[in-house]
């Protein structure tokens, strides 16, 4: 009975067409939205994802990755000596103006790291050297930055086109020259500016008049140490907050940094809410679409499921019959909208924006919430068959 | 039922009463109504519109329960018989040719005549063989792919009654099966179905208004206000101007 439920369903192609155009929209909403949603939140912990190091020490006062309350040197020396420590390095962050040749200012992402061990510089450079950094006046930018900073200029059709800054070229942050020695491969910061490396005492010269430039100490345990515990005791020796920087955002670690700035934004800005409506959007136009379209295939067969009914098939066997096609539909459906949605996230990726992750979680919470749909309008379906009397056969 | 085997009835009501609705809008469809059909026998229906024939029908069907009364085909009491059990009666013994013929149009011609059997369970392939054989039998051979909808009125009736005789009923029910027909074709099906349904194993009960196929029944019972008023086995003895 299944293959010719089917078959019914296949048969009508104009309602399958509709079936199919509700559930695939529905599908593509919710995974399309899902997906932009956490590769705009995976921007809030960037500071984390690119600078690998076991465990971030803050200001106790600190609540994510992009709040940086500026410590004391002297701090630096309280967390090495905390049994335990293998080593920790300084790490500067603070946002700045960078003045272009052409006059022009543009917000940046300082970030100073320290000079003897590199710890907290880039792991991939395009160009130059990581260590030309300790050569007066220098910068690696990253390669969004060495976009967004470029020069503008006409092309030989009028047209406005940028030449990306490179290894040599200059700009200035606080009348202070910075001359480019690398071009950087990081992932994009949610607060917007590009990320501009150098040493960590060379910071304290381009934000002239910061008294404090200690953002974070970034700490490696010594072999066979938990770095849990290892946060535990840093906090308790020196006072300060200790974070690991494992970017599971779906874990339950209170310490991981990431995870914390995950859902500072999430508490603290309307982007769940933006992004939520839109997947309910999503879920309540699928339950909408998919559920009249199904309810009017079943009108339309009713008087042939009442013919089945008269000839002995249990409302089992009817109820079997609609969720069959029903969750057909809905995997179907499912298969279009999310394959349009990697299609869409795959020519996202290419161009950087918006940030696409599609997350197997969303893969399978997309697949459920269609396959709900599908079984919404499978039970509106049954529900009105099994109230049509057999006996309505024999009434023309 | 094989302990029935001897006996000569096939269907039988007695006493049965139904109405529909209460109180003011009561409206009392068979009363006291008593029936009987035999084995091997083509019996029809007929009345004036609303005289409860397709009440009757439906109760033989066991697709009605009747509220007072007995219902026995072919041995089998069908009155106080859950609804499972109804479900499960009919798709072992009953066969039906509907008056708009209910053939599912998104289904091939061969798929609509394996409908009963799937329905019991038939495995497909066993279901697609008797399917096509049943097609056969009704001068439908070559026709198993098309669509229902690109069949005449007369060849869809033919599906039909393949349909409604694939799985080998005891009792085949008829509802005006005739009515969307011509004269000519209407005649034909009805031969088809008189001799399909020759066997003493068979009964065929069908309702009709459709004077011109009465020469086809063995004995034809007239049904007035709800109960049967008389049976006759000449249909000349009828008059056709009150039906």
């Amino acid at each position: 009975m299944y293959r010719l439920a089917l078959n019914m369903l296949f048969g009508d192609r104009a309602k399958l067409a509709m079936l199919l155009c509700g559930l695939a929209f529905s599908a593509l909403l919710m995974a399309q939205q899902t997906s932009v949603f956490f590769g705009i939140m995976s921007w809030t912990y960037t500071p984390v994802y690119n600078i690998r190091a076991p465990i971030w020490v803050s200001d106790p006062m600190v609540e994510q990755a992009n709040d940086a309350k500026p410590m004391r040197d002297t701090d630096l020396y309280r967390v090495r000596s905390v049994d335990g420590v293998a080593w920790a390095a300084p790490l500067h962050t603070s946002f700045l103006q960078a003045r272009m040749q052409d006059g022009n200012f543009k917000l940046i992402t300082m970030v100073g790291i320290d000079a003897d061990t590199f710890a907290g510089a880039p792991a991939v450079l395009s160009q130059g050297l990581i260590e030309d950094l300790r050569l007066p006046n220098t910068v690696i930018v990253d390669e969004w930055g060495a976009q967004l900073m470029g020069r503008v200029t006409k092309g030989p059709d009028g047209k406005d086109v940028v030449i990306p800054l490179k290894v040599g070229d200059t700009f200035e942050v606080n009348d202070l020259e910075a001359r480019i020695v690398g071009i950087c491969k990081v992932r994009r910061a949610f607060t917007g500016g590009p990320f501009v490396y150098t040493t960590y005492d060379r910071t304290k010269l381009y934000t002239l008049g910061a008294r404090r430039t200690l953002s974070f100490m970034l700490v490696e345990p010594q072999a066979g140490v938990d770095p849990v515990k290892l946060c535990a005791r840093i906090e308790a020796d020196t006072g300060l907050k200790a974070w690991t920087s494992d970017t599971v955002i779906w874990s339950w670690s209170d310490r991981s940094l990431a995870r914390n700035t995950f859902w500072w934004f999430w508490k603290n800005t309307g982007i769940p809410f933006s992004f939520g409506t839109a997947v309910a959007l999503g879920l309540f136009v699928g339950i909408a679409v998919s559920g009249q379209t199904f309810y009017s295939f079943v009108l339309e067969n009713l008087k042939y499921f009442a013919a089945i009914k008269a000839m002995g098939a249990g409302m089992g066997v009817i109820a079997r019959m609609l969720l069959v096609q029903a969750f057909t539909a809905g995997l179907l459906g499912f298969g279009l909208g999310v394959g349009m949605a990697q299609a869409i996230g795959r020519a996202m990726i290419e161009k950087g924006m918006p940030p696409f992750i599609m997350f197997p979680q969303i893969f399978w919470a997309t697949l459920a919430l269609v396959l709900g749909i599908s079984l919404v309008s499978a039970i509106i379906g049954i529900i009105k068959v099994s109230r049509v009397d057999a006996a309505t056969v024999f009434r023309g | 039922m094989s302990t029935h085997a001897a006996h000569t009835v096939a269907v039988r009501t007695h006493g049965v009463d139904m109405f529909f609705g209460d109180g003011e809008t009561k409206v009392t469809a068979l009363k006291q109504a008593d029936f009987e059909a035999n084995r091997g026998e083509l019996i029809m229906l007929v009345g004036p519109s609303g005289c409860g024939k397709t009440t009757l029908l439906s109760v033989i069907a066991g697709t009605l329960t009747p509220q007072t009364g007995t219902v026995e085909v072919f041995g089998q009491r069908l009155d106080g018989l859950s609804q499972e059990e109804l479900t499960t009666f009919r798709r072992k013994h009953l066969g039906f040719v509907f008056q708009s013929f209910n053939l599912i149009p998104t289904l091939t011609v061969l798929e609509n005549v394996m409908v009963p059997l799937l329905i019991q369970g038939a495995a497909h392939d066993e279901a697609v063989a008797k399917a096509r054989a049943m097609l056969e039998k009704v001068g439908l051979k070559g026709r198993e792919y098309g669509q229902p909808n690109a069949l005449s009125g007369g060849q869809q009736q033919r599906v039909a009654i393949a349909r409604a005789l694939v799985h080998e009923p005891s009792l085949l029910i008829c509802d005006e099966p005739t009515s969307a027909l011509d004269k000519d074709t209407g005649a034909q099906i009805m031969q088809m179905v008189r001799d399909l349904s020759r066997s003493p194993e068979r009964c065929v009960v069908v309702v009709t208004h459709d004077h011109r196929i009465f020469r086809f029944a063995d004995r034809i019972a007239e049904m007035e206000d709800g109960r049967i008023r008389r049976v006759v086995e000449d249909a000349s003895l009828l008059d056709t101007n009150h039906l």
